[in-house]
């Protein structure tokens, strides 16, 4: 009585099993043409979109760039290099340059690229800044407005003619992708934020994203028309890690060439590993302590919100409590050694710009003490320090949950101004929590600013504005989280902003970073290094950019075009796995002639999502009949007992 | 089981998802912190940009009536909006991409710590004291007080770092394009073994021990001494009389967490990197990424709503009790 059942059950589920694997073979394509050598870069990033305004992250930065040229791209040492234009100069009276666009230039879909598509790119952000608005999330435009862009015409298809008020070199720093118009023609500033941008894109960069899994990776292939310096790789992929261990994991396999970020610890670990190189390259960044200084120059207050004590609008208490940090300490304690100090408010990456305080503050906690009795807040009976309110003070230090060094700095810095009498709280939330915390009532009706001091970081731009900018009065509301004001700070940034030469600039610029670094509304830790590795056993070529930088992730896409075979004879790269400085070598030159990758276009992309709903589908199919025949083996069962 | 039984059952459900759908619109809204104020990071943002994102994201119009009546009018319809973070892209796309990598993961996972687990714990019941008993249980104890990530690392370290039997995270590798159909169910399989192994010793735990203390409860049931006097074997007691009634309690508990599937495991999305719904639900969070979040607590109380809808019916067939 039994066995029927089950065996008509076992006949049905081999059937299926059969019609299953029948059906399989024919779905997928089978062609087997020699594999592309793919280039794989891992990142705890994860992009947010290939809309290039519509991205706020480095890895979208990064993702736009392979894909789209700039204007002018980043040499060696992140100067001016030729990008979509080979060559301009500027006019006489240095108000506007004239660039001149490569001569025969084609997209990756093979229509000719010309001036057109720059004034259509270029074109749409002065639009935007001229109305008063922005593209997208409004990281793009800025670059223009900051350049003094105010006019751009292209008098032929090789000519394109920018006008600026402002006489600097920012005009060929200026991030803004070149789009294909023919493709985007119907966009406007309005819309462009909007526009819905597919894999597979269409650029003139080196490689075309093809791909985009959300979450995943990110796949290029190599762009045919692409009109610099062929890297060796045949195809790029992003992989998109949620936690620096299995990138690191993933490294140490093999599974990934680059891996950008892992934390100190997994460095110094790697460091020992075979075949794996490590770079610390100098970020252009930095964390800090900023001091909630609301009121400052504007003599306003909050009611029911505001600093904890008016000792936060005090020069010469911030300047005291500047003495009572051993920056070192944090730095090879908190960064393993991986960064530098922290003084002014232009990263020492900035070689042109940065210059060190003229009045250093060292770690001196008796100095502080004596700083702070001079300037009228003594200590009480019980060793509290007081403010000129008489009040015990007591500072609230917030950060953000996306750094674990963060708490690791607070608890030093708890304990250091513990030495002095001022009691630290710190509390940890996340930075959607903090932004909102942190909200003066510039920035809406609920903003308060209850915080004393915030610690958190920035990252900055080539140019020295983006992060100079944070402490201009009118960036109270806005950007400004130390909530600073100061006329003097404000004009002289007008003024840089109109120097008509470098030499001009920088003199200016050493003011700025003094009188913030006097003032001390941020206390800047230090400048966290960018921590990188990567595999040596795969591609050669690897050159840091610039030369105290990493080799992927920075200016450009130079990186990309310079790998080469690291399994070829020896002269394609003599030791570019080795040290970090080796300009002269540019084992990119020799690039490799396997350079006739057709580009796919997606039929991948069509198909692999298919395998695993297939599989989850034939899963459940047997599942359906696992319980089938659970069922009839119950009923059977039944039937017998009976 | 009547039409009406049936019918009410059916009534609530829907009465349960609506209430749900408004407060999902309220929940996230009350949370501090907006999606356009994430980009305050951005150094060179003025005031006035951020008005401009804050009305292409249509936030800048009051919560309720006008944001609120926008949301229920187009869920609705089943249109759940675009995702903040990831720019531009529907929601349904979004969550449609990390839904299947969760089922297939979680959804698999359960079931074979559903068998293994069900299994080992009517064992250590049966044979209460023995060696059965002492380590299932002990193991079980250790592995349910176990986070994905304790039992996952170890597992990369040893097998995919090491050993390289297996790769070491992700779903698929990149580019395997050219390798056909089954070379791509065989790379999925192969990247399946280890967070698979992983989530499922993750779940076996709990099973196996409210299993044990079921069929612990059945043994002194007086059908079971009766069974016994009619000479029925022991095994045969176990798997006909003991196992499907201690089976009873563990229906809600299965339909509960199957339903509970399409939540992820977060612990174990990061450490495979397995694009999975927990982790998209974290990075949305993070974001206040509003409509992404919408959608992933509805389609995760529908699913919870669903799943004990099920077991209420499933119940009602495997206990004629339940029906009148």
């Amino acid at each position: 009585m039994r066995s029927p059942l089950r065996g008509r059950a076992t006949r049905a589920l081999a059937a299926c099993a059969l019609a299953v694997s029948s059906i399989l073979p024919a779905m997928g394509p089978t062609a087997t043409a020699a594999p592309p050598v793919v280039l794989k870069v891992g990142t705890t990033q994860d992009l947010d979109a290939i809309n290039p305004y519509n991205t706020a992250l480095v890895v979208g930065y990064e993702v736009y760039q392979l894909t789209y040229n700039l204007l002018v791209d980043f040499g060696d040492n992140a100067e001016p290099v030729p990008g979509f234009a080979d060559k301009w100069e500027r006019s006489a009276d240095g108000h506007s340059v004239k660039f001149h666009i490569r001569t025969g230039m084609k997209w990756s879909d093979g229509q000719p690229a010309d001036a057109q598509d720059a004034c259509f790119s270029w074109g749409m952000n002065v639009d935007a800044v001229k109305a008063g608005t922005s593209i997208g999330l409004g990281y793009i435009d800025p670059n223009v407005k900051d350049a003094g862009v105010t006019k751009v015409e292209c008098p032929d298809a090789e000519t394109m003619i920018v006008t600026t008020d402002d006489q600097s070199d920012r005009v060929l720093q200026v991030y803004v992708p070149i789009l294909p118009k023919h493709i985007w023609s119907k966009e406007t500033y309005k819309t462009m934020g909007d526009a819905k941008f597919n894999a597979s894109l269409v650029g003139t960069g080196p490689y075309t994203l093809a791909e985009w899994k959300t979450g995943q990776y990110a796949r290029f292939v190599r762009n045919p028309n692409y009109w610099g310096t062929k890297g060796f790789e045949d195809e790029v992929v992003i992989q998109f890690f949620k936690t620096p261990d299995t990138m690191v994991q993933a490294l140490k396999a093999g599974e990934i060439d680059y891996a950008r970020d892992p934390n100190a610890d997994q460095l110094k670990q790697l460091q020992t590993e075979q075949g794996i190189k490590t770079v610390v390259g100098a970020a252009n960044g930095w964390t800090q302590l900023a001091f909630n200084t609301y009121g400052t120059g504007t003599g306003k207050t909050i009611a029911g919100g505001g600093a904890s004590t008016k000792a936060l609008q005090d020069q010469a208490f911030r300047d005291a409590l500047g003495y009572a940090v051993d920056k070192k300490t944090l730095v090879d304690k908190i960064l393993g050694g991986f960064g530098d100090v922290g003084t002014t408010n232009v990263p020492p990456v900035l070689t042109q710009w940065h210059v060190e305080p003229t009045k250093p503050r060292t770690f001196d906690i008796a100095k502080a003490k004596s700083l702070l009795d001079a300037a009228g807040y003594p200590l009480d009976g019980s060793g509290n320090r007081l403010d000129k309110e008489g009040k015990p003070i007591n500072l609230r230090l917030y950060m953000p949950n996306s750094n674990a060094d963060y708490p690791k700095a607070a608890a030093f810095i708890k304990d250091w101004y513990g030495q002095l009498g001022i009691k630290v709280s710190t509390q940890v939330m996340d930075s959607g929590a903090l932004t909102d915390l942190l909200l003066p009532p510039e920035g809406g009706k609920t903003g308060k600013a209850k915080y004393d001091i915030e610690l958190w970081g920035w990252a900055g731009s080539p140019d020295p504005n983006a992060l100079l900018q944070i402490f201009r009065c009118d960036a109270i509301g806005g950007t400004s989280d130390s909530l600073y004001c100061n006329k003097d700070f404000d004009s002289l940034y007008d003024q840089q902003l109109k120097a008509t030469s470098a030499d001009a600039r920088k003199p200016l610029l050493a003011q700025m970073q003094n009188l913030i670094y006097d003032q001390a509304p941020y206390d800047i830790l230090y400048y966290d290094a960018n921590l990188v590795a990567y595999r040596t056993d795969k591609f050669a070529g690897w050159r840091n950019q610039p030369p105290n930088g990493t080799p992927l992730f920075t200016y450009g896409t130079l990186g990309y075009t310079l790998l080469t075979d690291a399994t070829a004879a020896p002269s394609a790269a003599p030791s570019a796995s080795g040290t970090t400085a080796s300009p002269v070598a540019g084992g990119g030159s020799a690039a490799p002639v396997a350079s006739a990758t057709p580009v796919d276009s997606g039929s991948t992309s069509s198909s692999s999502p298919n395998v695993g709903v297939v599989a989850l589908i034939a899963i459940a199919i047997i599942v359906v009949i696992g319980i089938a025949m659970y069922a009839s083996r119950r009923r059977t069962r039944v039937v017998e007992d009976e | 089981m009547g039409s009406r039984y049936l019918g009410r059952k059916l009534g609530q459900a829907v009465l349960t998802i609506f209430a749900i759908v408004i407060l999902n619109f309220l929940l996230f809204r009350m949370m501090p912190g907006s999606p356009e104020r994430v980009l305050l990071r951005n150094p060179n943002l003025s005031q006035q940009q951020l008005e401009a994102v804050k009305a292409r994201w249509g936030l800048d119009k009051p919560l309720i009536p006008d944001q609120l009546v926008a949301y229920v009018g187009s869920t609705l319809t089943g249109d759940l909006g675009y995702s903040l973070k990831f720019q531009g892209k529907p929601v349904v796309d979004v969550i449609s991409d990390s839904l299947w990598p969760t089922v297939l993961l979680i959804g698999l996972g359960e079931l074979v710590a559903i068998v293994v687990g069900l299994t080992v714990g009517a064992y250590a019941g049966w044979r209460r004291g023995s060696a059965v008993d002492r380590v299932g249980t002990g193991a079980s104890l250790i592995l349910y007080s176990m986070p994905y990530f304790v039992i996952g690392m170890p597992l990369i370290i040893v097998f995919a770092a090491g050993l390289h039997w297996f790769p070491t995270s992700g779903m698929t590798s990149v580019g395997t394009s050219g390798e056909g159909f089954v070379g791509q169910l065989v790379d999925l399989g192969r990247h399946l073994v280890l967070p698979l192994t992983t989530v499922a010793l993750g779940l076996i735990g709990s099973y196996s021990i409210i299993m044990r203390s079921a069929i612990l409860e059945t043994r002194s049931e007086d059908y079971m001494t009766t069974a016994r006097a009619k000479g029925i074997t022991d095994g045969r007691m176990l798997r006909s009389h003991a196992f499907p009634n201690a089976l009873l309690p563990m229906v809600t508990i299965i339909a509960i967490n199957l339903g509970y599937v399409v939540a992820g495991a977060i612990t174990a999305e990061v450490v495979f990197n397995w694009p999975g719904l927990g982790s998209l639900t974290v990075d949305a969070l993070g974001a206040r990424d509003y409509p992404i979040l919408q959608g992933v607590f509805l389609l995760l109380s529908v699913a919870v709503v669903v799943a004990n809808l099920v077991a209420d019916l499933v119940y009602g067939l495997l206990d004629p009790r339940v029906r009148s």
